[in-house]
């Protein structure tokens, strides 16, 4: 809304530098390519149509890869915070970076950073900072709701594993915008290292995130902060950043919570300290529209209904006015209530007020509210009470006025003690609804005097809204008398205080806003209203009298009566313009409330009393619109009932909506057609007479050949064709043709010039005038160029710009849709708003939640979608992170962080077979994806998720298990596992034999008739029939004959449960100090360690020693016949045994004689000292030869050389010879020749 | 962990709770049903539904009492798939197509529906209305495409029965929002003149009666004669007549008739048959809007599931089953419709009073279909 009023920023021409080079350059005609293509056009005559088509395939490829698939804009025109999560590994500089930021960005230190903090940065961006701990669990959560994440990184150590995992839990819940900033740098004494280390980080970062990702530097500290220059730069950057909306962000609705109250009643938390808790939760819806009654999980707590939702003006809103540049000192405002720091808090029904003796006050001492709205707020001397009672109501024109006097004594009931109040917000909601919960009896009791006492509760609603009121005036008043301390706190909050003021007084907070606005809107149409309400009640009597009794006592009539009374009390507090319209108003309650008598009277039954103007609405409802008394709201009111107007549905009876009056269940109240014919026909009752002329005219337009509108009618769409094109000339005839259009202008004009005179001076009519004339040549032009865009750029119009036109146009009609229909009724329709600050009520969360509160961790409200919250099987695909150690196990539990969730459950992977078969898997693959059953939430497909071992603790190694996606939803697994059953033959005929041992019974086998059967070594086989003895034994054919010792073997599949583990991971409910050691159901591994338990081996796979026996082996026979065909060489000849040497072979031994002897022994040795000899004289031989032979190769090598000189002289010779032979025959003949 | 449920009493909108319930992953409560009539309990008609509500979905939990007073339906998911369904001749056909028709693009295989029973008869809206009529509306919506179908293989007149209708339906991931807020003029007029196991002239006397009625506004008007014979003529006579009135942006107007059921009532003359049901469809005409009555509730549910966006309707005086069928949807969806009466202008003669339904999707998305 303001964006349309902000005025562009006038372009600037350069005159110098380079851009203003080119320009002079072109406009004196320089050289572009279209020029250099006509000086020399063969350069770029097409070479290779290949390679053309080539290029041109790459260019479109380029073009459609930056194509996005269009969606539709749903951002809202004040959007919420940009969450900003910081996060790294501890001590390395997150609280200081945030703390910088935000002096940065408000000029006011913050000491602890505790919770969300929310800044306002520019005049149209606020911030959200939340520090995200080292926890897992928090890292998951964070991911999940970051816009833009600060990712910290201690530069004198490098990356650590926290990094990595939150850079993979980003990548899983849809990729936030990341933004690397270097800490630490001052570490560094060497400039080099400094240089490679950013270098490296910087390159890691980018493959990471992505090439020319964002990484910040902070390059040192002063004084504890980081330099104020470098902190500038990073925010400017925060606050320039563009967000690629997330899938799952934005089709969810979810809350950061940034405040917290507890709204059990403290006497019963002190009876039953473990008894659940109410409580309520603060902060800025995000991601999509909120419904009011819908689920929503807390991750780490669980999943819950949400009892309420309001939204409150915005702690921090963004400026107003858009005139100047910079926001001024009021303008940054500050908002961080868990970390101590929101100065004026509101609630539903209480205004908060925190007086902090922080350095906060210090620093913006100087500045003072200016405002004189403000200066007057302060200078309010007479509180709201007083001005009340001074102030008077008529309530009948013409009749006396009312003074609040009056009514008190009418009351009899008075105002709460102020002092009370602000404080203590639980003891002012019981009192208020001690009040209603009487007036709910009371108006059961006494039917007459309901208007009464309506106005009473009423009146003590406006009294004790506005005594609120005055509280947060007093408080103000209070605070003016001590202004030196919290004047600055004013300042920086009156604003809201001012609002806040404002609407309280205008509401009176007895009853929610919702209610009041709501009335106040409807004041012009409540007589129709009443009066048509009537008509269905009259005729309800009717069949009232045979309804059975009993029934809801449930009165949407009293309500409205309420709701009438009420409205007048308002009026008659507030605003006195408006009494003429409460006083019609009036004049229709009373109606009301006369009829209401009335019938009362004739029920007579207390029960019956509360009216049921719903019962039978369905026969009214076509007569009302018959009757043409339908207006709007009237109809609104007959489908959704009164309740619908209060912004509250389906509450319980008991429950009284704000106090005003009752919740009606239209289903409730409806026996009467409770249990009719369920049929969508819808007959006509009061048939129309169509035998009747008037009748049939009465419908003539619907079809073609009635009138047609003034746009569509063919004769008129010619006219204004000519009308439009009126002004040519006719070339031929030289005819002037004038359109008459100018004409008719004129005449109007004159018109209503005429009539201005009456009342305005002239000038002012002429400018109107030269204002309409304008707008009429524009709207002229504006058409024209309508046809011409229609005609001609139609043509090259792609899909992918109609899909893009139509998202804009379907954008467009969101945004203009509810554009101008009040908050209260709007958030109806359409549920609450992202940009919101809505609080939120849920009932029932465990008392740990509140006991074991810890700002630092964040709460987080993500919306649940419809089944969302159910329950079943999901099957995913699933890969092991590649940078985990070990592979996963079936059945070992798992820690999944789906969609809100993070949970424990028990997955069964398994992998498709080529025939769609889902087989069972023991352990995941190693490198590869594999499919996975789990039994957890229903979350829509598409949605990733990742997967832990465990979130206690941390450890060195890296933690994400897998990642994945869910592929489908199911209430049933297809998991199947391998099943063979083993038999034995027991008599084998030729290929048929009889098996036994597969089957128990005989029905088993008829089960299996048919099947397919093998045996270990392949025989391939069916299953014929069951025998009858023995029992589960069976025929079977195979393709050949079997042996007994044969094993047969059928081969099945056997479907697999899936563990129907659902175990949500509630760390935020653990005590303060101890968040991160959730520990769920361990895995076999872990048990088996922590029990000391180890698997008995099966013996068989037992490495024992090996033990050789020692091998004999048999003689190689060769039979004779073949000995004998044997070559004599390959004859065996030693094997064969030696035969006897015959005795006259045998030759005798000699005995030698003494002297014999001795000469023997002589004879050996002259042979031994000969032979000595003969071997010296050999070696001496060898020696000396081969002495000469290495003389030889001297010899040869000197006369190698000399050879090689002498070559080499005659060669030079004859060279020298030749080159004088050239030299000569080139000169021409030789004189000396 | 489940979300928490709703309570209802009666067994009247039965159909919208439990299909209501089914999309919405909300289990259901119907108490008192027919608890103080002489025959308490559901009928025949209903536990048929409840059937086909059970072959359609996987993992679907439903309770009955011992006297049927009580139900408790926890929806499953839908399957779909090739569903075969005799569906109990105390309703037609048309009853268990309406809530199929809701159904059908939410599935995780595309459905494939052979009904069996009643095709026609003067309670429900026929076979041949919903084709002619819901069809094209859903198409608006996004959902058409190849095997969106509805075809009536036999017909079979009430009390008896034996007629069959195939019904095809894709499936889609996301409903687009639409705006139809103008219904445009009518352009021609279509109809079925419909007998079985009766003369064949039974039918030209309806076409020739419903001329003399029509012709008065528009000369484009053709209505075939279906006479159905031997096997597909069901097992029980009849005849009856169905009216289409198309108007040039898209938008059906219907109206039907048939003859008493056998044994039940006075007999009805076709002629009389023929100007009654015309004059139906000018009543239809005259109620107006871009949507015909017994579709309101069709055409409000696929806007409520539709993306995050505004949907815009016009249509004629809201039904009571249509004015339930909202109550019923702002306690499954939490969606309120903005509801706007348009009073037509002072020269005008298009019909009474219109009404402009606004609302936001909930941006359903079918969860049941796979990701591949």
């Amino acid at each position: 809304m303001d964006g349309k009023e902000r005025k562009q920023r006038k372009h600037q021409q350069k005159h110098s530098g380079p851009k203003a080079d080119k320009k002079k350059l072109r406009k004196q005609g320089g050289s572009t390519e279209e020029d250099g293509r006509k000086r020399n056009p063969k350069a770029f005559a097409v070479q290779s149509a290949v390679r053309m088509a080539k290029t041109f395939h790459r260019a479109q490829d380029i073009k459609a890869k930056k194509h996005h698939i269009p969606l539709v804009d749903r951002t809202p025109l004040e959007p919420p915070p940009v969450v900003v999560v910081v996060v790294g590994p501890p001590k390395v500089g997150k609280s200081t970076l945030i703390r910088c930021l935000i002096k940065n960005f408000t000029r006011q230190k913050l000491g602890d950073i505790c919770g969300p903090v929310t800044i306002v940065s520019g005049k149209k961006r606020r911030l959200t900072f939340m520090e995200c701990n080292n926890d897992i669990n928090t890292m998951i959560d964070l991911a999940k709701v970051a816009d833009l994440v600060l990712m910290l990184i201690d530069a004198s150590f490098g990356f650590e594993m926290e990094t990595f995992e939150f850079l993979n839990i980003c990548q899983v819940h849809g990729f936030p915008r990341i933004m690397g900033v270097l800490t630490h740098l001052d570490s560094f004494k060497n400039n080099k290292t400094l240089r490679k280390t950013k270098k490296n980080l910087k390159h890691r970062f980018w493959t990471e995130v992505y090439q020319g990702a964002k990484l910040f530097y902070l390059s040192g500290m002063v004084y504890g902060e980081y330099q104020i220059q470098e902190v500038k730069n990073l925010g400017r950057f925060i606050s320039v950043m563009k967000f690629r909306p997330l899938v799952w962000q934005t089709s969810h609705p979810y809350v950061l919570v940034d405040r917290m109250e507890d709204l059990t009643d403290p006497e019963r938390v002190r009876t039953e300290p473990k008894c659940d808790r109410t409580v309520s939760l603060y902060g800025y819806l995000r991601g999509t529209n909120l419904k009011n009654k819908g689920q929503v999980h807390v991750p780490g707590v669980g999943d819950f209904q949400v009892a309420d939702v309001n939204f409150l003006p915005d702690p921090c809103p963004l400026p107003d006015a858009q005139k100047k540049r910079a926001l001024n000192e009021k303008e940054r405002l500050l908002y961080a209530p868990m970390a101590g720091v929101g100065g004026v808090v509101y609630d539903k029904d209480a205004v908060y007020i925190d007086l902090p003796a922080n350095h906060v006050n210090q620093q913006q001492e100087e500045v003072r509210p200016t405002t004189e709205l403000v200066q007057s707020l302060i200078d309010t001397h007479a509180t709201l009470d007083v001005k009340m009672a001074a102030s008077k109501v008529t309530l009948f024109s013409g009749s006396a006025t009312l003074d609040p006097a009056d009514i008190d004594q009418q009351t009899g009931e008075k105002e709460g003690p102020r002092e009370k109040l602000v404080w203590d917000p639980n003891t002012q909601r019981e009192r208020r609804v001690v009040v209603f919960s009487e007036e709910g009896r009371e108006e059961e009791e006494e039917e007459e005097e309901e208007d009464d006492d309506d106005d009473d509760d009423d009146d003590v609603d406006d009294v004790s809204g506005s005594s609120d009121g005055e509280d947060s005036d007093q408080e103000e008043e209070e605070k003016d008398e001590d202004e030196d301390e919290d004047e600055d706190n004013l300042s920086t909050f009156l604003k809201e205080a001012r609002a806040k003021s404002e609407r309280t007084e205008k509401n009176g907070k007895g009853s929610p806003p919702p209610v009041k606005k709501q009335k106040l809107e409807e004041k012009g149409e409540v007589p129709v209203f009443a009066d048509s309400d009537d008509d269905l009640e009259r005729s309800q009597e009717e069949s009232e009298e045979k309804g059975d009794a009993g029934r809801a006592g449930d009165s949407g009539h009293c309500s409205e009566e309420d709701e009438e009374a009420s409205d007048d009390d308002d009026e008659d507090d507030n605003d006195e313009e408006s009494d003429d319209e409460s006083v019609e108003e009036e004049d229709g309650a009373a109606e009301a409330a006369a009829e209401e008598q009335m019938r009362s009277e004739s029920e007579g039954e207390e029960e019956q009393g509360a009216l049921r103007w719903k019962d039978c609405l369905q026969q009214k409802a076509s007569e009302a619109f018959l009757r043409q008394q339908a207006a709007a709201p009237n109809l609104r009111k007959l489908v959704y009932g009164s309740v619908a107007e209060a912004g509250d549905s389906g509450e319980d009876e008991e429950e009284e909506l704000g106090g005003l009056f009752r919740v009606s269940r239209p289903q409730k109240s409806k026996k009467f057609t409770a249990n009719s014919l369920d049929c969508s026909r819808f007959d006509p009752e009061t048939s129309h007479n169509w035998d009747g002329e008037e009748m049939l005219n009465s419908i003539r337009d619907c079809f073609v050949t009635g009138k047609w509108e003034e746009g569509q009618d063919a004769a008129t769409l010619l006219k204004e064709d000519e009308e439009l094109y009126g002004d040519f000339e006719d070339l031929e005839t030289g005819e002037v043709h004038k359109g008459q259009k100018e004409q008719q202008d004129d005449a109007e004009n004159s018109e209503e010039e005429e009539e201005d005179n009456d009342e305005a001076e002239e000038s002012l009519v002429k400018v109107d005038d030269d204002e309409l004339q304008k707008n009429k040549r524009m709207e002229k032009k504006r058409r024209l160029k309508e046809r011409f865009d229609a005609e001609y750029d139609d043509g090259d119009a792609t899909y992918f710009d109609d899909l893009k036109e139509e998202m804009q146009k379907q954008a467009e009609l969101n945004r203009a849709e509810f554009e101008d229909v009040d908050d209260e009724i709007r958030v109806q329709y359409e549920g609450f708003r992202p940009g919101m600050y809505v609080r939120l009520e849920i009932s029932s969360l465990p008392c740990e939640f509140v006991n074991n509160f810890d700002p630092h961790y964040p709460i987080i409200l993500g919306g649940l979608g419809s089944s969302e919250g159910n329950i079943g099987y999901l099957q995913v695909r699933l890969k092991k992170h590649r940078w985990y150690e070990r592979i996963l196990k079936t059945r070992d539990p798992l820690i999944m962080s789906l969609g809100w969730r993070r949970f424990q459950t028990i997955p069964l992977y398994h992998i498709e077979d080529h025939n769609g078969r889902h087989r069972l898997l023991k352990y995941t693959p190693e490198h590869m994806h594999c499919g996975a059953s789990i039994w957890g939430p229903i979350t829509p497909q598409g949605t990733g998720f990742l997967a832990l071992q465990s979130v206690a603790g941390t450890k060195a190694n890296f933690r994400i298990a897998a990642t994945g996606v869910i592929l489908d939803l199911d209430k049933s697994v297809t998991v199947v596992k391998k099943l063979k059953l083993i038999g034995h033959p027991y008599k084998i005929f030729k290929n048929t034999c009889f098996i036994k041992g597969m089957f128990n019974t005989v029905l088993e086998v008829a089960k299996f008739e048919g099947a397919s059967v093998r045996t270990v070594s392949g025989v391939r086989g069916q299953i014929k029939k069951a025998l009858s003895t023995p029992l589960g034994a069976y025929r079977a054919t195979f393709e050949d004959r079997l042996l007994m010792s044969d094993i047969v073997f059928l081969r099945s599949w056997f479907p697999v449960t899936v563990p129907q583990l659902y175990n949500p991971v509630t760390s935020l409910l653990l005590p303060v100090g101890a968040k991160d050691g959730w520990a769920g159901m361990r895995t076999l591994g872990q048990l088996k360690y922590d029990l000391g338990i180890r698997n008995k081996p099966n013996t068989d796979s037992l490495y024992k020693p090996v033990v050789r026996g020692q091998r004999h082996f048999n003689r190689l026979h060769i039979p004779k016949e073949l000995q004998k065909a044997l070559p004599f060489k390959s004859k065996p000849k030693q094997q064969q045994p030696k035969g006897k040497t015959p005795r006259d072979m045998q030759r005798p031994s000699v005995i030698r004689e003494p002297s014999e002897r001795k000469v023997a022994a002589l004879l050996q040795a002259l042979t031994t000292v000969h032979n000595h000899k003969k071997k010296k004289a050999h070696t001496m031989q060898h020696t000396k030869h081969k002495e000469f032979l290495q003389q030889k190769e001297k010899q040869e090598v000197a006369k190698l050389k000399r050879q090689k000189e002498a070559r080499k002289k005659l060669y030079r010779v004859m060279g020298q010879k030749d080159q004088k032979k050239q030299r000569s025959s080139l000169k021409g003949a030789p004189q000396d020749d | 962990m489940a979300s928490h449920g709703l309570d209802y009493d009666g067994c009247n909108f039965f159909r919208q709770r439990l299909v209501l319930s089914t999309l919405s992953g909300k289990r259901v409560k119907i108490k008192n049903i027919r608890s103080r009539d002489d025959n308490p309990g559901l009928r025949d008609f209903e536990a048929s539904f409840i059937r086909l509500l059970d072959k359609v979905t996987n993992g679907s939990r439903i309770e009955i009492n011992q006297t049927g007073t009580v139900l408790f339906y926890q929806p499953g998911l839908l399957n779909g798939g090739s569903v075969e369904h005799d569906c109990n001749p105390q309703r037609s056909i048309g009853y268990y197509l309406e809530a199929l028709l809701m159904l059908a693009p939410f599935m995780k295989n595309s459905l494939k529906a052979t009904l069996k029973g009643v095709t026609n008869d003067p309670v429900d809206p026929t076979v041949d209305l919903l084709k002619s009529t819901a069809l094209p509306l859903m198409k608006k919506f996004g959902i058409d495409g190849e095997g969106f179908d509805l075809k009536v293989v036999k017909r079979g007149m009430a009390p008896g029965g034996g007629g069959e209708v195939l019904f095809t339906c894709p499936v889609r991931r996301t409903i687009r929002p639409v705006q139809l807020t103008d219904p445009g003029k009518i352009k021609r007029i279509r109809g079925v003149a419909y007998s079985v196991r009766v003369s064949p002239q039974m039918a030209n006397r309806i076409v020739e009666s419903t001329r003399a009625v029509l012709n008065q506004f528009i000369p484009d008007i053709y209505i075939f004669t279906d006479h159905m014979k031997g096997a597909n003529s069901g097992k029980s006579p009849g005849f009856g007549l169905t009216l289409v009135a198309e108007t040039l942006s898209g938008s059906f107007f219907s109206a039907e008739m048939s003859s008493t059921p056998q044994g039940q009532g006075d007999p009805i003359l076709p002629e009389d048959l023929g100007r009654n049901c015309a004059k139906l469809l000018l009543e239809e005409i005259h109620r107006g809007g871009c949507v015909d009555s017994p579709n309101q509730s069709l055409a409000l549910l696929l806007m409520t599931l539709g993306q995050q966006d505004v949907s815009k309707v016009l249509l004629g005086p809201l039904s009571p089953y249509t004015i339930e069928f909202l109550r019923h949807i702002r306690d499954f969806f939490q969606i309120m419709f903005k509801i706007e009466v348009q009073k037509p202008l002072e020269d005008e003669r298009k019909g009474g009073d219109k009404v402009l339904m606004t609302c936001v999707g909930v941006g359903y998305s079918n969860i049941n279909k796979t990701l591949k």
